[in-house]
């Protein structure tokens, strides 16, 4: 293995540790934006202090159903995240991925399916370098600017996208006349048809509850 | 009643298991429906009707059910989810006839709440939009469970979204257990006979184009083309449907996207922004024939602005014809020829041009004048006018001339059929705006309705200049606050700013000398000061405030026309009112020189109501053609033999309007022949008592046996004798995952449910998504809330990604995943989400079905869920619970959402702002001490304020 990086133990904390089993694996290859090592792990990769992945293709797990379940029973309750990464090599996989849902379900496992190497790779990389980083990504802070936020607000009434969303705003010039307009000046706008005059009206004039 | 209606109701009755009618669009589907409702008795029991996705069938229904019979008693009433449930109960087993959604029926179904054996049958009017799978689907196949004897009576127009995909008839007519298919295409012998007895006189005029109208029109086909050409090089869709007579429909999108689907996630980002230029060219060709010209170069302006850089087409050769013809109808520039023009000067000369107040000289005004700015750049107004607007006065006048010459011979030989002939004039429309446009030219003249146009482009061009002004001196405190001042600029906006300076500051100096002066006119009218935020606008439909821009340029002439077009588009429940509004007695008309006009109603096709029954026109202008309408209008005049009636279709000549109608009569009559040839090769199963077996044929003893279908799963281990249950939240009867949970043989227990979707055991709680919800979520934040409260309240929390059946298991193609970690793709967020949830677990499911077996074999050790427990997790407990609460009912859904993501609005404060106002009308019209009260906070209340009241930041 020539990509194989330094042993040194300081950097061994930085790098993905890869369990002896997986030599050989076509994967290895695409690990290439975090460094990673062969050492002694019980998991096939160790991401980090917590969390571990154990690789399974679905392929091979046709030919031994009973793999997945020995090497997590083998993890025992050492790690708070455990993922099954799971490549999808087979065309029919409604079975053996029913299975393996199944298995790593039931046994405290995360499921991850990645349909190539590449997203498998990326998957395990994609884990050691976020091991510290906050969720602010998925936690919904969007653009900020102006524009934005209206296009944010506005698309969520059915069929209005982003040329309706300045057509309105050149229109009205600011928000809360948008929300005043008559359906008839909603209307005059080009492009917007009918079925969205009434549905922007509706969800600007509708009271939010119906019942009392 | 035409007679046809009575041949199908007839062939209907005949199988009282019930059957599905295709009919030709424009047949009028609602009349034939109010017929067959008036032959039914209470005796037969309760009839149920299915309510469309469209209210204006119902109203139609209506309105047809009173004028067939102005006795009948059984109007039909809707069964809505705020009746308490004894209340529903008493009604189900009335006798009567009752509109009801598909959501509420299904959960009354598996409730028990509604007593199968006393429905008669079943009405449903969307047949085309069915699928195994869907709501509809799933109610018959338990009132069938239930009671035999009902009858389903399913019906749709639209035969061309009947032959989608493969034997799609066959498939819907076995998931609703129907027998019997009836045709009734136009060209059925009793239909055509009938309507071609005795036709209309029928005028077609064909109007020439204007020169860059042409042009136009050849840019945009020819960019088409190109763009068909790029898709075929993908080499990933069929060749031979990708033709630019398909392009003109919208179902070309469902062609393509049928055929992309599949393999959507592993498209390139260039075919996906292939398919979405086309469907933008398609609306840029409509839009030639029905907007002005102005109107179509702001609406150019705008898309450029909102396009993404990506788009192939605004970079595609031909395109640039397109903006330069366009711009041409409307303005030229001419370069001074070489004097350099004395800027106060012309300001003088534009002040002139442009006060003109009462109207009384418009003539002035339209001529070509010219305006300069300091650059030497002459800027000269075009404001070619549509072509039809001549004709339309034209065939108007004419139609006056006849009808005085008339009266004048009526006077001297009283003639005989007086009564019927009311002489009410209808010009029918696309849309509403050209509606609006149409009765303008007509009270007022095109050539001022053109110039009011132009006023409002020239004015958004000046706002932009105000912007960057403020932009500069950032005292102003317009513009601030959640506008933190910066206004993306697009690369290709950027790029027009450079090539043509020197057109733009010519647009902006004759802005700035309309503005100057309709700030003079005006100032009595609308003080400046309340321009940007301030104003109150607008609470009633009725009101017509200032539309474009934040200054009334003219308040003179326009008045008359305003009131009387007061809108009535509420849901085209208030017929009568809406035909009062549209009458404009051409007395109105000041022009001096004109010949006189008859009165005229106009109409916009788009609001889709009984407008000729209600008004009987004796003369039709069909303005914009359109085949439904078209039906409509040959099923009138078989209803009124005795009535003399006119048509007049105005076409644009050689335009794709022409070209778009044609096809469509074709591609209808087309997919009449296909269904006449799957009909005859039909093979619906039939069991021993002469009944339809649907798709499942072990359905049926699912229901009544239902323990058993799950043995075969699981390893063949014998299950507990008991039915597995699943717990499933209200909202999801909008997706079909319960329906198939059914089949499978498990009960469906819908209940409100504050945390997740489904829940399978005590344990074992479900958030599903769909791709697409999974990826919106992502990005709303919504998921990571979502995950969090699940987490919180079950042991095992569970996010099950759907991938849809028809398309790609993946979410990216190898190629599209890229050489580095990147935040925005969909494997960081999943990765980051299992990091700070490792509790949280994943399926990932091919399919409906797969996740059926899923679900059935992860509870299959498990006990089964309490519903009243899982109602009330997380639920804040002063809010207590409800009883038969479908929430997404009870609330404007799209309201709240829109809330949810305003600036200031949080989880914590939403619910209290819904309390203290009722809409979100009303919520723009709070001052801001009264939200920091419903906020709970000044600073929240700040943020929200200004961003409702922060001034637009134009970017044309």
């Amino acid at each position: 293995h020539a990509s194989n990086p330094s042993q040194s133990s300081l950097s061994s904390r930085n790098a993905i540790l890869v369990s002896h089993r997986q030599k050989g694996n076509p994967l290895l290859k695409y690990i290439r934006n975090v460094r990673w090592t062969f050492a002694d792990v019980v998991c096939d990769y160790l991401l980090g202090q917590s969390s571990c992945a154990l690789y399974l293709s679905l392929r091979y797990h046709l030919l031994h159903p009973d793999y997945l379940y020995y090497r997590i029973r083998e993890l025992q309750k050492n790690f708070k995240l455990r993922v099954v990464l799971c490549h999808v090599d087979v065309e029919d996989v409604m079975k053996p991925l029913l299975e393996v849902t199944k298995t790593a379900l039931l046994h405290d496992c995360t499921l991850v399916c990645g349909w190539s190497l590449e997203e498998c790779g990326r998957y395990l990389e994609t884990i050691k370098v976020y091991e510290n980083k906050p969720a602010d990504i998925i936690q919904g802070q969007m653009d900020t600017d102006y524009l934005s936020r209206l296009t944010h607000a506005l698309t969520t009434v059915r069929h209005v996208n982003k040329t309706d969303v300045v057509t309105l705003g050149t229109t009205f010039g600011s928000l809360s006349n948008i929300m005043g307009a008559s359906m008839e000046d909603l209307a005059r706008c080009p492009g917007i048809g009918e079925r969205k005059v009434k549905r922007l009206f509706d969800t600007f004039h509708e009271p939010f509850k119906r019942v009392e | 009643m035409v007679q046809f209606h009575e041949h199908i109701i007839t062939d209907l009755l005949d199988d009282s298991n019930g059957g599905l009618v295709i009919l030709s669009s424009g047949l009028s589907l609602s009349k034939l429906i109010s017929s067959l409702i008036l032959l039914h008795s209470s005796s037969q029991g309760t009839l149920l009707i299915l309510s469309p996705s469209s209210p204006s069938i119902k109203s139609k229904i209506f309105f047809h059910l009173k004028a067939l019979n102005p006795q009948f008693h059984q109007v039909p009433s809707e069964i809505t989810a705020d009746l308490p449930a004894h209340h529903r109960h008493s009604l189900y087993s009335s006798g009567l006839i009752f509109f009801i959604t598909p959501r509420i029926l299904i959960v009354d179904l598996l409730t028990n709440k509604l007593p199968t054996s006393n429905i008669a049958g079943l009405i449903i009017l969307n047949a085309h939009s069915l699928s195994e799978t869907s709501t509809e689907a799933f109610i018959v196949r338990i009132i069938r469970s239930f009671n035999r004897n009902a009858y389903i009576r399913a019906f749709s127009d639209k035969p061309h979204a009947m032959v989608s995909g493969f034997a799609k008839v066959e498939r819907t007519m076995k998931c609703l257990y129907i027998r019997k298919l009836h045709l009734w295409p136009r060209f059925q012998v009793y239909a055509s006979q009938e309507l071609e007895k005795d036709p209309p006189v029928v005028v077609d005029i064909r109007v020439p184009m204007t020169k860059y109208m042409v042009g136009i029109q050849k840019a945009i086909i020819e960019v088409m083309d190109a763009c068909l050409k790029e898709m075929r090089k993908t080499n990933k869709v069929d060749v031979e449907d990708l033709t630019v007579e398909n392009g003109l429909f919208k179902s070309f999108d469902e062609i393509v996207r049928r055929q992309l689907d599949p393999i959507w996630h592993t498209l390139g980002k260039k075919t996906k922004q292939l398919v979405s230029d086309l469907k933008t060219l398609r609306k840029l060709l409509d839009y030639l024939v029905r907007y002005d010209a102005v109107t179509f170069l702001r609406y150019l302006d705008t898309l450029r602005v909102s396009e993404s850089f990506r788009s192939v087409w605004i970079f595609a050769e031909g395109s640039y014809k397109i903006f330069d013809y366009a711009k041409k109808r409307v303005y030229r520039l001419e370069r001074s020829d070489g004097v350099k023009l004395n800027e106060s000067d012309r300001s003088v000369k534009n002040k002139k041009r442009k006060r003109k107040g009462d109207g009384k000289d418009s003539e002035e005004v339209d001529g070509p004048s010219s305006t300069s700015s300091s650059t030497g750049l002459v800027l000269e107004e075009v404001l070619e006018e549509a072509p039809k607007w001549k004709v339309l006065r034209e065939v108007l006048e004419e139609i006056e001339e006849e009808r005085q010459k008339q009266d004048v011979a009526r006077e001297e030989a009283v003639v005989e059929d007086e009564g019927d002939d009311n002489g009410i004039v209808l010009v029918a429309c696309k849309d509403e705006r050209s509606c609006l446009q149409l009765e303008e030219c007509i009270v007022n003249s095109p050539k001022k309705v053109m110039g009011e146009e132009w006023k409002k482009y020239l004015l958004s061009k000046l706002q932009l200049r105000d912007v960057v002004r403020q932009k500069k001196k950032p005292k102003d405190p317009k513009g601030f606050g959640v506008l933190d001042g910066v206004t993306p600029i697009s690369p290709a906006q950027n790029a027009e700013a450079s090539i043509s300076k020197l057109e733009h500051d010519a647009l902006l100096a004759a802005a700035s000398g309309i503005r100057v002066l309709a700030e003079k006119d005006c100032v009595v009218e609308d003080p400046p000061g309340l321009d940007s935020g301030g104003r109150r606008r607008g609470k009633g439909k009725g009101k017509v405030g200032s539309k474009n821009g934040p200054v009334i340029i003219d308040g003179s002439g326009v008045h008359n026309s305003k009131k009387v077009a007061t809108r009535a588009m509420h849901g085209g429940t208030n017929i009568d009112n809406m035909v009062l509004r549209k009458h404009t007695s051409a007395d109105a008309t000041i022009s001096t020189n004109v010949k006189p006009l008859p009165p005229v109603h106009f109409y916009a096709l788009e609001s889709d109501q009984p407008i000729l029954d209600v008004l009987k026109p004796s003369i039709i202008i069909v303005y914009h053609p359109d085949m439904t309408f078209v039906r409509e209008i040959e099923v009138y005049k078989a209803e009124n033999p005795s009535k003399r009636l006119k048509v007049f279709f105005l076409f644009y000549e050689e335009s794709t309007e022409v070209q778009k109608f044609e096809a469509s009569i074709r591609r209808e009559n087309g997919a009449f022949e296909s269904l006449i040839r799957q009909k005859s090769m039909m093979m619906i199963p039939v069991d021993q008592d002469g009944r339809c077996l649907g798709l499942n044929s072990t359905v049926e003893a699912d229901l009544t046996n239902s323990q058993n279908s799950i043995t075969r799963k699981a390893g063949g281990r014998k299950e507990v004798d008991k039915e597995m249950q699943i717990i499933v939240d209200m909202r999801e009867f909008m997706s079909s995952l319960p329906n198939v949970l059914h089949q499978k043989g498990m009960r469906i227990i819908p209940v409100t449910l504050e945390v997740g979707d489904y829940i399978l055991s005590p344990l074992i709680c479900v958030e599903r998504k769909s791709i697409q919800d999974l990826f919106m979520s992502f990005t709303s934040g919504r998921l990571y809330h979502q995950v969090e409260t699940m987490v919180r309240y079950y042991r095992i929390p569970v996010l099950l990604i759907e991938f849809s059946q028809d398309k790609s298991f993946s979410f990216q193609s190898a190629s599209d995943i890229g050489d580095d970690v990147t935040p925005n793709n969909i494997i960081s967020k999943l990765s980051l989400l299992a990091l700070h949830f490792p509790r949280l677990r994943i399926i990932w499911s091919r399919s409906l079905h797969a996740t059926a077996e899923i679900f059935a074999s992860l509870k299959a050790n498990q006990d089964e869920p309490d519903e009243t427990k899982a109602m009330r997790v997380g639920v804040p407990s002063e809010d207590g619970i409800v009883e038969n609460d479908v929430r997404a009912e009870n609330y404007n859904t799209s309201a709240v959402e829109f809330l949810r993501r305003l600036p200031g609005v949080t989880d914590s404060n939403y619910r209290a702002i819904m309390d203290g106002c009722k809409s979100l009308a009303e919520l723009a019209l709070l001052p801001v001490e009264k939200l920091a009260e419903l906020m709970g906070g000044q600073k929240a209340a700040r943020t929200l304020r200004d961003f409702l009241d922060a001034k637009y930041p134009t970017l044309l």
